[in-house]
């Protein structure tokens, strides 16, 4: 039938998808089409910064695919068209929830780090303005206070994903840690960063003076510096820390938020600032909030300004069509009584809500179909509703005895 | 049981009809007309001689209750039947009455629906009694009250034929309110209360002034419609609430136009919509220009020259549209364009 056929032929397209290793290639053509991370690179570049959902998308399917869209485009075609002897341009992803920001800023990620960028990760800026166990006073700067924990694991991942960057990299200060240690002068950065990891009380210090040496060395053209921060509106808006007295923490007074505000500055060149809203994980802020100016605040758009703010809207109906096709492909969505995907009767899915209305005329018919022949048995699809790229997959865990991708089928 | 309907019809004729169709024999109910029993003539206003006079005459039937004779009259028709298409209404209903089913002529249906079926009917409709109406007051009862009042009234002046002319003429606007009761006072405590409305466009305010006054009285300026309404009903006398709005009206238009020094300490905070002049937007994109020119050696450029140039004026309007207008998806692909042309980014 023609959903046979169009299944098989985009089941070609994603298996055969090694000409767009080269991620440098990526056009328009390639838009809603899927590309490959091989996991060991996953690994190297993002030690921590994929969503969760897709992180147990990778562990389920055993492959890293990630879908070319728009934003993303737009994103690197501004990267590969900008004047490194200019300041640092910022660019903010916003959108609403689930509708792909993060994994767009991933994509980015990926992209300069394969063009050999210094690449500052920071996942969530959220998680340095909550939960935090542990607050010091800071020893360089008596109003501020140190968050160890954080700083230590982000300098853990961080060291990861750039080690030959900061073997190379000298410092070009003495820095004094507390009364009797100090890294000297022309000493590589990967010391700054042992320290930091061996001594956790100055953690946040080793951020500080990391991100003052990238800064400054950046415009001298050795290498390309990318700072990505994915909810960046937690630096300008409220925390929940407390300090011993129970007065509030306000942003500044942390040591990391101060330094990461100060790197934001397009004061340096030499790279790029790419950063993300996030309203999920923000706090005192209202769940329908997502245009810059309501997530950042008055402060906020104030410090970014000027930026290119870059949308990221739901699903196509092609997009739709190529993750809904993936899924298939990869066994994930399933239909009872085992007649084979793509076999004659078509696709039938319990419970789906459509973008395009073409495809929400099939498959209400098809879904007719299947409830006028309902079984007993529970079927395996959960019932989401598929507008945008967070629905997608469900959760790993949900799905136990009915998916199983790692046996793939001959199909009829 | 007889005995006791006996004891029911003693208390009122209106109980015995209510009561009457239980216990009225098959033969007498198919001789009296099959009216509902509670449309009776006990109830209409039109006595009950006129009522029988009609093209049928239709004899009181006898029923014998106990010891005692009853005559039950039949339900006369309802007025509406005789009423001529182009009566004069104001005459059925002079003044604010309950709803009288028998006296409007109108299929009025009122109430909630019968599951499958329709709102009742008008005849003895509670909802319909309960609501105030209207009736006494339609266009020919009006225009008779407008034609009587004429003898109290002087004449409109011929030269003020439009609204616009009335406002330039008299903008100021005061309303008061007389109320009338049935009783022994005509006092009554409401009555002081004075309203004045003024636009401010009608009055001579500059800039500053306008600013200063809409600050100085809050929320009795409505933005829209550019109107200041003050009310004033602190005084026991309406006389002297009027002279006191207009003391109001007169000291704040003084006052708005006089500067304090205190006032030179306005912050950003202070101002009532997004300037961009001395922002923290011109600072950053006058630095980010500055920082350009710089690494591409271009020196000797001055920040009017920088201020003047297309792509700023371009960025600032796009920013006071963002900031006063809000966030429309028009808006911010229009700083987002604008933003590209100032740092000259291209695809």
């Amino acid at each position: 039938t023609q959903t046979a056929k169009s299944h098989t032929g985009r089941a070609a397209e994603h298996s055969d998808n090694s000409h767009l290793a080269l991620q440098a290639k990526h056009t328009e053509q390639h838009e809603g089409r899927l590309y490959n991370i091989p996991l060991e690179e996953l690994s190297a570049v993002f030690p921590h910064g994929l969503p969760h959902r897709f992180q147990q998308q990778v562990l389920t399917f055993n492959e890293a695919r990630v879908m070319v869209r728009k934003p993303a485009l737009e994103l690197l075609a501004y990267l590969k068209g900008s004047n490194f002897s200019h300041p640092a341009v910022r660019y903010v992803i916003y959108g609403e929830r689930g509708t792909g920001k993060t994994m767009t800023l991933c994509h980015v990620v990926h992209y300069c780090s394969r063009q050999g960028w210094l690449v500052l990760h920071i996942p969530d800026a959220h998680l340095w303005v909550k939960n935090c166990k542990e607050l010091l006073q800071s020893s360089y700067n008596k109003d501020r206070l140190d968050q160890p924990l954080q700083a230590s694991v982000w300098l853990k991942n961080f060291k990861a994903s750039n080690e030959r960057f900061l073997q190379e990299i000298k410092t070009q200060k003495k820095y004094m840690w507390g009364k009797r240690e100090c890294t000297e002068e022309g000493r590589p950065l990967r010391e700054v960063v042992e320290q930091g990891l061996a001594r956790v009380r100055s953690a946040s210090d080793a951020v500080g003076v990391l991100l003052r040496e990238l800064k400054q060395q950046s415009h001298r053209g050795s290498f390309r510096l990318l700072v990505a921060v994915d909810g960046v509106n937690a630096l300008w808006g409220r925390s929940t820390l407390r300090k011993e007295d129970k007065s509030p923490v306000c942003p500044e007074e942390l040591t990391l938020v101060h330094n990461l505000r100060k790197m934001l500055m397009n004061d340096w060149s030499g790279g790029a600032i790419v950063t993300t809203l996030s309203q999920t994980g923000s706090l005192f802020k209202p769940s329908s909030a997502y245009t810059p100016q309501e997530l950042l605040g008055k402060e906020g758009f104030d410090a970014l300004d000027p930026f290119v703010p870059i949308p990221v809207p739901n699903y196509s109906p092609k997009e739709f069509e190529s993750c809904y096709g993936y899924y298939l492909e990869r066994r994930w969505l399933q239909h009872e009584k085992g007649q084979g995907w793509g076999g004659k009767r078509g696709m039938r899915v319990l419970g789906l809500e459509l973008v395009s209305s073409k495809w929400a005329k099939k498959l209400d018919k098809l879904n007719t179909d299947f409830c006028t022949h309902r079984d007993a048995q529970s079927f395996a699809v959960p019932s989401v509703s598929l507008q945008g790229p967070r629905t997608f997959p469900p959760c790993a865990s949900g799905l136990i005895s009915s998916v199983c991708p790692c046996t793939p089928r001959v199909s009829t | 049981m007889a005995a006791r309907a006996g004891r029911c019809c003693r208390a009122g004729l209106s109980c015995g009809a209510l009561l009457s169709p239980a216990l009225l024999s098959p033969a007498v109910l198919s001789r009296a007309p099959a009216t509902p029993r509670w449309g009776r003539a006990a109830f209409s206003s039109a006595p009950a001689v006129s009522g029988r006079e009609g093209p049928q005459a239709r004899e009181g039937s006898v029923r014998r209750r106990g010891r005692t004779l009853q005559f039950v009259r039949s339900a006369a028709p309802p007025r509406t039947e005789r009423m001529a298409v182009d009566q004069d209404w104001s005459s059925v209903y002079p003044t604010a009455a309950a709803f009288k089913p028998a006296s409007v002529p109108l299929p009025i249906r009122m109430g909630y629906p019968v599951k499958g079926g329709v709102p009742p009917p008008k005849e003895g409709n509670l909802e319909l009694i309960k609501i105030p109406n209207f009736l006494h007051l339609t266009p020919p009862a009006i225009k008779k009250h407008c034609a009587a009042l004429k003898d109290f009234c002087t004449e409109w002046p011929s030269a003020l034929d439009s609204d616009e002319k009335c406002e330039q003429h008299f903008p100021i606007e005061i309303e008061t309110v007389d109320y009338v009761s049935s009783g022994t006072s005509i006092r009554n405590p409401k009555a002081r209360v004075v309203t004045l409305r003024v636009k401010l466009s009608s009055l001579n305010l500059d800039d500053h002034a306008k600013k200063k006054l809409i600050k100085l009285v809050g929320e009795r300026y409505c933005q829209e419609t550019d109107v200041l309404t003050i009310t004033t009903d602190r005084c026991p006398l309406r006389r002297q609430n009027y002279d006191y709005s207009m003391h109001l009206l007169t000291v704040l238009y003084h006052e708005s136009w006089k500067t304090e020094k205190w006032e030179s300490e306005k912050s950003e905070e202070d101002m009532e919509e997004y300037v961009w002049e001395n922002s923290h937007s011109q600072k950053n994109a006058l630095d980010t220009l500055l920082r350009i020119k710089a690494s591409e050696n271009v020196s000797n450029v001055t920040k009017e020259e920088l201020l003047a140039s297309e792509v700023v004026k371009n960025y600032r309007n796009s920013v006071i549209a963002l900031k006063n207008e809000g966030e429309t998806e028009s808006n911010i692909s229009q700083y987002k364009e604008s933003v590209k042309k100032l740092l000259n980014i291209q695809a």
